[in-house]
């Protein structure tokens, strides 16, 4: 019963989530209710619905969180282990300081897509994803769709490997 | 010397939180201090791992409620330090005064005037870590450090007894 329970619980949750931040079955990247425009390290600024087509992480975390960064460490190893056949991350960071957040990137040896909404929890990406905790990351098909919320990094690479063919 | 100016308030305070994973990571305990009724502002500071938090204007500050608020959103308060206007007051090393319509018990204090903006820092159990919890209040005999409420010993201050009494100091 208790197993029962860990499986159907976040099954509904993610329902839940899907009907009432969309209201199409699955959301999408290209819904401008989810997509958002963020600012690269070099000062350009990026769109998320323009990644479509990849298999996409959409990492959210700050310099500040200390299990971001743990989450960063594992990521580093996924991103090289899969990179070439398709695989990228973005990562979306919440820091108001600039310079921390480089930083961060550079101290985690960071070389996937990186972008910042400096503007802490009240930044437009991280309101529209309904992050309420970080880290939160969401796995998004080629065809722009989120097919997983918050997956833990075994259950990651299997998805990704399903994703890529692989 | 204690009575309350209608003039006097607290206006600000910044509060540190603590528990089991990182409470900056989480939107929890800002959410949670923000829908406080007498808070009207909440600004996070990375740096300092603090709350930083304006009152409304001539609001009631009740402190209990910001623990609440905290201890709610599955934290606990790890400290806390509030700023306000003082009437002139004395204090004096584990005594009471009465300001803003609320009991404080001083458990440090040389007998020097406060008078105009002044922090106090709360050193009420569950507004601190146990550890700093005990070592402030081995400082006072009286009874109200265990409990926070007012005893025996307050009345010949002006204060009822039962009421609460928040321990700080400055």
């Amino acid at each position: 019963m208790k197993n029962l329970r860990k499986i159907f619980v976040p099954g509904l949750l993610t329902l839940a989530w899907l009907q009432t931040s969309a209201q199409q079955t699955i959301p999408n990247i290209t819904d401008p209710r989810l997509d958002f425009t963020v600012i690269s390290p070099k000062g350009d600024s990026m769109k998320l619905s323009s990644l479509k087509g990849k298999v996409l992480l959409l990492d959210f975390w700050a310099s500040w969180c200390v299990p971001c960064r743990f989450s960063n460490k594992q990521l580093v190893k996924l991103y090289s282990k899969y990179r070439q056949s398709g695989f990228e991350i973005l990562g979306v960071s919440l820091d108001e300081d600039k310079a921390d957040w480089k930083k961060a990137i550079a101290k985690d040896k960071i070389t996937w897509l990186q972008a910042i909404d400096d503007r802490g929890w009240d930044a437009l990406s991280a309101i529209k994803w309904q992050v309420d905790a970080i880290p939160a990351s969401f796995l998004i098909n080629q065809e722009g769709n989120v097919v997983a919320i918050n997956p833990e990094k075994k259950d990651l690479e299997k998805k990704i490997k399903e994703l890529l063919g692989l | 010397m204690w009575a309350v100016s209608s003039m006097a308030q607290f206006t600000n305070a910044s509060l540190k939180a603590a528990g089991l994973t990182c409470s900056m990571c989480s939107k929890a305990v800002k959410k949670a201090l923000e829908d406080v009724a007498f808070v009207q502002e909440v600004k996070v500071d990375i740096k300092t791992q603090e709350y930083n938090l304006v009152f409304k204007e001539s609001a009631d500050v009740e402190f209990d409620v910001l623990k609440k608020a905290v201890e709610d959103a599955g934290f606990s308060v790890a400290s806390l330090k509030v700023t306000g206007s003082f009437p002139e007051v004395h204090v004096k090393k584990d005594s009471h005064v009465k300001a803003h319509g609320r009991n404080f018990h001083f458990l440090n204090g040389n007998g020097q005037a406060l008078r105009g903006e002044q922090t106090l820092t709360l050193v009420d159990k569950d507004f601190l870590s146990d550890k700093d919890y005990k070592k402030h209040s081995s400082v006072s005999k009286l009874e109200c450090v265990k409990t926070g409420k007012t005893g025996s010993c307050c009345e010949k201050e002006g204060m009822g007894a039962g009421e609460r009494v928040y321990h700080v100091v400055i």
